[in-house]
């Protein structure tokens, strides 16, 4: 299938109205969550779990993902007016947002906002293309010895790069990985660690291990401190035009943030917060006066918000080409592709050709959506941003509930939700980041599966994982991580105390 | 002496959780060998890391300052047995009791005073959860304790 028709195909399945409507659905509520303080992307992912039941697969994953770049706009709304990014992947675009609406000029920032993650969106749509396609080629040199290194190798590098403290991240990764053990055995049928309980057989439900981790958690730590900020002044729509000289400084930033984000995207393990720290790093580096940033210099709005969402997009190319979730995120949307029956991997793009491009298809729409909605929406977003929280959270608490009842209607869910939430919310106390293990823990049955099978193959011969090239380069680049942060770690330590 | 107690004991409570779980994994699942991994294997080998990395934790943080975060108690005490209540009621009392009495006890702990914005929060959220979860997608629920 070339790829004319292949984007005929996919505009098909997306137009289609029941994908349309989901897809503009998790727009619409992806931008919502993102602009409030205290719950993110995670979050909102989650709880549209149990609904993944109910709609096609397609439509599924074009609300996901919607959900998920929108989430990463209404982020960049609530930094760029209260300096509270809603997400992580947007604390960066409050450096010199912030500054900007303090200097009258939010409507300028807002708009730079909404067009440079525009644009890269696009053109990481057009990086997924062309990688997917030459990826799926590479990976039916994949063998089980390269997937598990591969999963091992983005495992390390999400825990190590970018960590304050990678022993922590790699303690959360493993943690996720054991509690992938529990349940059935798929090999030897033996129940492991589930104490006699018939509902833990067939593992931890991954909807309430969710829900617990990031929506009851989160609630937990913000509801002390989410009514604490001040309150937004209204945009109007007429401040949002840029002038000349502003719209000048765009293209530059724009494409370098792109081109980083769709790097690092794509890259397993590394994702869009990554992304919009390096690309910020960089426009002050190539900068001919450094010391505008931090102060309102738009290019520092510009390049993260298109670094984030080209990585957004390009995110998906290790998930629906290998199967393998580069971020935690891409974990969840590969657990509701297997809610659905469809193992993402190199297969997928010629077995199921229309579910690929009709992602590919609605990316394009929903970021359309987002641009177009966004412009006369936006005295709606910032009114969002003057609900106090106390109103908002027992409603998340009430949905968390019913969503993850819905699922299997069970109350032995609900108290693992309950006992599950209030563990993660001691993790993130202790500052413990709980997403790294929700990655493991989708990955860990896959790296498994593959390391038994690896081994299997070479009779139990170590050398497999260094005899083969693919396989020998992911486990010298683990090497080169994990020795990397030892030390860092150890530089650290020597430091004097301040 | 300051030191960092958050690592010290979430690095000491993962070692002993991972200590915990290579015994278990390897007295109770066949370990196996390489060549072929029993079902003891993977969580013997990660039970092990985990403790190790446990350590790598909890050890240097008693040499240094930490931040202390105050543990939000009562906030969580509310949200958890909200949901709690909410489990426990949904079947015998039926949704609009178990939204009503969920909303009031995760409300406790906000931080504006009053029952009244807490009443009206609670019989908005019954209504809403009835028009989405029962009216909107036809779950099979029981609303009322009267209603099966």
């Amino acid at each position: 299938m070339t790829t004319l028709d292949g984007l005929i195909a996919g505009f098909e399945v997306a137009l289609a109205p029941s994908v349309l409507i989901y897809s503009l659905f998790g727009v619409f509520l992806g931008t919502f969550v993102g602009v409030l303080p205290g719950i993110g992307a995670m979050a909102a992912i989650s709880l549209l779990l149990p609904l993944t039941y109910y709609i096609s697969a397609e439509a599924a994953l074009a609300m996901l993902a919607g959900v998920y770049y929108g989430s990463q706009y209404g982020g960049s709304v609530a930094s760029i007016l209260l300096r509270l990014p809603g997400t992580p992947q947007s604390a960066v675009t409050s450096l010199d947002g912030y500054p900007l609406a303090r200097q009258g000029r939010a409507g300028v920032a807002l708009f730079t906002a909404m067009v440079s993650s525009f644009t890269g969106s696009i053109l990481g749509i057009v990086v997924l293309v062309a990688l997917a396609g030459w990826l799926s080629g590479m990976a039916t040199k994949f063998g089980a010895a390269e997937y598990a290194a591969m999963m091992v190798l983005g495992l390390v590098a999400a825990s190590t790069i970018g960590a304050e403290r990678p022993a922590k991240a790699l303690a959360m990764v493993v943690l996720g990985l054991i509690l992938g053990c529990v349940g059935t055995d798929l090999n030897s049928g033996v129940q492991r660690f589930t104490f006699g309980q018939t509902q833990l057989m067939d593992g931890i439900n991954l909807v309430a291990l969710a829900m617990g981790l990031f929506g009851v958690a989160e609630v937990i730590g913000n509801i002390r401190t989410a009514d604490l900020h001040g309150r937004p002044d209204r945009v109007p729509l007429r401040a949002l035009l840029p002038r000349a000289d502003d719209l000048r400084r765009l293209p530059g930033p724009i494409l370098r943030g792109t081109s980083l984000g769709s790097f690092f995207g794509a890259l397993p393990g590394t994702g869009s917060t990554i992304s919009s720290f390096l690309s910020y790093a960089l426009e002050r580096r190539v900068a001919r006066q450094p010391e505008r940033f931090g102060k309102g210099a738009l290019e520092g709005v510009s390049a993260p918000e298109a670094a984030n969402n080209a990585a957004a997009i390009t995110a998906f190319v290790p998930t629906l080409t290998l199967g393998i979730p580069g971020d935690p995120i891409m974990a969840l949307m590969l657990g509701a592709l297997v809610i659905h029956g469809i193992q993402p991997g190199p297969m997928m793009l010629e077995a199921r050709p229309e579910m690929f491009w009709g992602l590919v298809a609605s990316f394009g729409l929903g970021n359309l959506f987002l641009l177009v909605l966004n412009l006369p929406l936006i005295g709606i977003w910032v009114s969002i941003l003057r609900i106090p929280f106390r109103w908002l959270y027992p409603a998340i608490v009430v949905f968390v509930c019913l969503g993850v009842y819905s699922v299997r209607g069970s109350g032995f869910d609900l108290m693992a939700v309950a006992v599950i939430g209030g563990l993660g919310y001691l993790l993130s106390l202790a500052a413990f980041n709980p997403a790294l293990l929700l990655l493991g823990f989708v990955l860990g049955p896959l790296i498994e599966t593959n390391l038994r099978r690896a081994l299997l193959i070479s009779r139990g011969d170590l050398m497999v994982f260094l005899e083969r090239p693919i396989a020998c380069g992911f486990v010298l680049a683990t090497a080169a991580l994990i020795l990397a942060s030892v030390v860092g770690a150890l530089r650290r330590q020597s430091r004097p105390v301040p | 002496m300051k030191r960092d107690y958050h690592d010290i004991w979430g690095g000491g409570l993962l070692a002993a959780l991972g200590l915990a779980v290579a015994a278990w994994a390897w007295s109770s699942y066949d370990f196996g060998s390489l060549r072929r991994m029993g079902p003891g294997f993977f969580p013997t080998v990660l039970g092990g890391v985990l403790a190790g990395l446990g350590l790598a934790i909890a050890l240097p943080a008693w040499w240094r300052a930490g931040k202390a975060r105050p543990l939000a108690a009562p906030e969580a005490a509310g949200v958890l047995a909200a949901i709690v209540v909410f489990g426990l009621l949904l079947q015998p009392a039926g949704l609009v009791p178990a939204t009503v009495l969920a909303v009031l006890i995760a409300s406790a702990p906000a931080p504006k005073r009053g029952w009244l914005w807490r009443a009206v929060l609670a019989a908005v959220l019954a209504a809403l959860t009835w028009a989405v979860f029962i009216a909107g997608l036809q779950m099979s629920l029981p609303v009322w304790p009267w209603s099966r």
